[in-house]
C-alpha cells in the first residue's frame, strides 16, 4: 500500500467539508506567512539601503590605511606609493574595485566663513566605481581627472560659506613637512547627499592634493569593494595577510551604525517570524483541534475498519500539510502583488530628515529572493506540520469502541 | 473444525466514576464457521460490548477472546488494527460511511489498505457492490444515497476484504421495514451463497427470524443459545 496515493485526495477533500473553518485556517497562514514575507522583504530593503546610504559615500566595502591613520587621519600616516604585493592583491578577483585617495583634516575659507572639512584628493574616474557621490552633482560639475585643479563641495556646506559654484574658496591643510599649505581653488561644483556629508567632505583631483600636501605619488587610503563570491570577511582576511604592513577593515567596522542596522533587522525579522509562528500555530493547532474534535467518532470508525493508529495521524497531518501549504502559497502571491508596485523604489523623499537620522539613504528598493522566499516558506510549512502533530496524534489515540456507540 | 470467534469466562466491567458496572459477568460463547447469528437481548443486556469484545475494539476486563484461533486480548492497537483489518467486518447501528469518498471508494479504501493493487480494488468493488444491489450508484457519495443504500454499501465494505466473520451491530435500527426486510435477505442470501458468517446483535423480531441460530443475552450473560436450522454451506 502506498499511504500517500491512499490519502491524499482524502486529505484534500476533508479540507472542504468545512469550508469555514477551512477559510478562517487558511486567512491565518495567509496574514502570518505575508507578514512574514513582506516584512522580511521591506527590512532587507532598508538594511541594504541603510547599508549602502553609508558604504557607498565614500567607505565602500572595505578600506586600506597605513597603520595609526584612524586614530590620526594626519598626512604623516600614508601608504607607500609603490607596494607591489598590495597593488596585486587589489588587482586579483578578491577585489571588484578600488580607488586611491589622499584624505586629511583640512581648513576650508571663502569670502564671509571658515568650516573646519576634511579634504579628499581622488581619483574620478576610479572614484566611481566605489562611491556614488561623483554621480549626485547637483550643480557644475565633478572632477575630470586626478589632476583636476578645481574642488566639489557638498551643497550645504557652499550654502554655510555663502559661495557658489564659479567663486572661489582657500584651502589650509598641514603639509608632510610640517608647515601649513594653503592653496586657492575654483569650486567647480557642488554635490547633493546627507547633510553630513556636505558639510564634511571636498574634493579635488589626487595629483592636486598630493601637490598641496608635499606627498609626491603616496595616499592616505585606498577604498574597495570585494570581488563577485567574495565575502567581505574573507577579503580583508586575505589582504590582511597578503600586505601585514597596512591596516585593512570592513565596513563592519568602519561604518558600524550601518552593520548595526543590518544585525538588527536580522533579529528584527527573526523575532517577527517567531512572534507571527506562534500566533499561527495557536490558529491551527485550535482549528485542528476542533476538527479533530467533531470527528472523534469517525476517527474511531477508521481505528474499526482496520486503519493503523500511524496512518490516521498520516492522514490528519496531510490535512494540515495541504492547508498550510495552500496558504503559504497565496501568501507568497499576495507578497508578489504588495512588492511589485515598488519594483521602481519606495521614494523616502518626504521623510528625507527622519530617514536620514535612522541611517537610511532616500530610495528604499525591495526586492523578493527566491531562495530567502523559498526558505521562509518551508520554515512556516514545517512548523506548521510541527504545529498540528499534536491534534494529530488526538485523533490517532481515538478509541475504535466509539464506532459502535449511537452519535 | 475450529470456531470463528472463542469467548472464553470474558467479564467487562466499566466504571462510571468509582462504581463499578458490570456489563458481562462471564461468557462463554463460540461462534462457528459459517452461522448466521441472532444476539439479542434487552437494551443493557450486554449485547454490543459483547460485538466490541469478539471485534477487537475493547479488551476484556478479565476472560479469553480468540479470533480464527488467534487470542487476541493481549494484541496491541496497530495489531488489533491490523486484526480487524484482515479477518473482521463491521456493519454499525448507522452507516458509517466516509462522507468524503463515493460508494465504490468506501469499498476500494479498505482493500487498499489491504495493500491489494488499485485496478484489483476498482474490479472487486464495483463485483461486490453489484452483488449488493448497488449497481449504478457506485459513484454517489453517502449524502446522495437513502439509508437503506447506505447500509448496503456498508455490508459491501464489509465482505469486500472477505472477512472471517461480519459483526453487525442493529443494521436495521435505523431503516424502514421495507429497506430492513432486503438488508436482512441479502445478508441470508449472502451467508447462504459463500458461507460468510454473519453475528448480528438486534432487538429486531424480524432479524432474528431469519437466523439460523439465535443466541440470548441477559444481565451480561448468555441465557439461551439456540441453533434452529443448519449452518451455511
Amino acid at each position: 500500500m502506498k499511504p500517500l496515493a491512499l490519502l491524499l485526495p482524502i486529505a484534500w477533500r476533508n479540507l472542504w467539508r468545512n469550508p469555514r473553518r477551512t477559510g478562517i485556517t487558511l486567512l491565518v497562514v495567509i496574514v502570518g506567512t505575508w507578514s512574514i514575507l513582506a516584512f522580511d522583504i521591506f527590512l532587507a530593503a532598508w538594511a541594504v539601503n541603510s547599508r549602502d546610504a553609508s558604504l557607498r559615500v565614500l567607505t565602500g566595502e572595505g578600506q586600506i590605511h597605513a597603520p595609526g591613520y584612524l586614530d590620526d587621519p594626519s598626512v604623516s600616516h600614508r601608504l607607500p606609493a609603490r607596494a607591489d604585493a598590495l597593488l596585486a592583491a587589489l588587482d586579483s578577483p578578491l577585489v571588484g574595485a578600488w580607488t586611491r585617495r589622499v584624505r586629511v583634516p583640512a581648513i576650508i575659507r571663502s569670502e564671509y566663513r571658515t568650516r573646519a572639512v576634511t579634504l579628499l584628493g581622488v581619483e574620478p574616474a576610479k572614484e566611481r566605481m566605489v562611491s556614488d557621490l561623483p554621480s549626485e552633482t547637483v550643480a557644475g560639475r565633478y572632477l575630470k581627472s586626478p589632476g583636476d585643479a578645481g574642488i566639489v563641495l557638498g551643497r550645504d556646506l557652499a550654502q554655510r560659506l555663502k559661495t557658489r559654484v564659479g567663486k572661489r574658496v582657500v584651502v589650509m591643510a598641514q603639509a608632510d613637512d610640517g608647515h601649513l599649505a594653503e592653496a586657492g581653488f575654483e569650486i567647480v561644483g557642488l554635490f547633493g547627499a546627507s547633510k553630513a556629508a556636505e558639510d564634511e567632505f571636498c574634493f579635488t583631483g589626487l595629483g592636486t592634493a598630493q601637490r598641496l600636501l608635499g606627498i609626491d605619488d603616496e595616499v592616505s587610503e585606498i577604498s574597495f569593494d570585494s570581488g563577485k563570491q567574495q565575502t567581505i570577511r574573507d577579503v580583508v582576511a586575505r589582504l590582511e595577510a597578503a600586505v601585514p604592513a597596512v591596516e585593512v577593515k570592513s565596513w563592519m567596522d568602519l561604518a558600524p551604525l550601518a552593520y548595526t542596522i543590518e544585525r538588527f533587522s536580522q533579529y528584527y525579522i527573526a523575532a517577527w517570524l517567531v512572534i507571527m509562528f506562534v500566533l499561527m500555530a495557536i490558529g491551527i493547532v485550535n482549528t485542528q483541534l476542533m476538527a479533530v474534535f467533531e470527528r472523534t467518532r469517525e476517527f474511531g470508525l477508521l481505528q474499526a475498519l482496520g486503519m493503523r493508529p500511524r496512518l490516521i495521524l498520516l492522514q490528519v497531518v496531510l490535512e494540515s500539510a495541504l492547508l498550510i501549504g495552500l496558504g503559504i502559497l497565496a501568501a507568497i502571491a499576495l507578497t508578489v502583488l504588495s512588492v511589485a508596485p515598488f519594483h521602481r523604489g519606495i521614494d523616502l523623499g518626504a521623510l528625507a530628515g527622519g530617514a536620514e537620522l535612522i541611517g537610511a539613504g532616500r530610495m528604499l528598493y525591495p526586492a523578493m529572493s527566491v531562495a530567502d522566499t523559498v526558505r521562509s516558506g518551508l520554515l512556516v510549512w514545517l512548523f506548521g506540520i510541527a504545529a498540528a502533530l499534536w491534534p494529530a496524534a488526538n485523533a490517532a489515540r481515538a478509541n475504535p469502541a466509539v464506532a459502535m456507540v449511537e452519535p | 473444525m475450529s470456531p470463528i470467534i472463542q469467548c472464553r469466562a470474558v467479564e467487562k466491567v466499566y466504571r462510571q466514576g468509582a462504581v463499578p458496572v458490570p456489563a458481562l459477568r462471564g461468557v462463554d460463547l463460540d461462534i462457528e464457521r459459517g452461522d448466521f447469528a441472532s444476539l439479542a437481548g434487552p437494551s443493557g443486556s450486554g449485547k454490543t460490548t459483547l460485538l466490541t469484545l469478539m471485534g477487537g475494539l475493547d479488551r476484556p476486563s478479565s476472560g479469553e477472546v480468540a479470533v480464527d484461533g488467534q487470542a487476541i486480548t493481549r494484541l496491541d492497537s496497530t495489531r488489533l488494527a491490523d486484526l480487524r483489518l484482515h479477518k473482521i467486518g463491521f456493519v454499525f447501528q448507522i452507516y458509517s460511511l466516509i462522507p468524503v469518498l463515493s460508494a465504490i471508494e468506501n469499498v476500494e479504501f479498505i482493500l487498499r489498505l489491504l495493500g491489494l493493487p488499485q485496478a484489483e480494488c476498482a474490479i472487486r468493488a464495483a463485483q461486490v457492490l453489484r452483488d449488493v444491489g448497488l449497481e449504478g450508484l457506485e459513484q454517489r457519495r453517502p449524502s446522495r444515497l437513502s439509508g437503506g443504500q447506505q447500509q448496503r454499501v456498508a455490508v459491501a465494505r464489509a465482505l469486500a476484504p472477505k472477512p472471517a466473520i461480519v459483526l453487525a451491530d442493529e443494521p436495521t435500527a435505523n431503516l424502514d421495514s421495507r429497506n430492513a426486510e432486503e438488508l436482512i435477505s441479502l445478508m441470508a442470501q449472502l451467508n447462504a451463497a459463500s458461507g460468510t458468517t454473519f453475528l448480528i446483535a438486534t432487538h429486531d423480531s424480524r432479524v432474528i427470524a431469519r437466523t439460523h441460530r439465535h443466541i440470548e443475552m441477559t444481565d451480561g450473560r448468555i441465557s439461551a443459545d439456540e441453533r434452529i436450522g443448519a449452518a451455511g454451506p
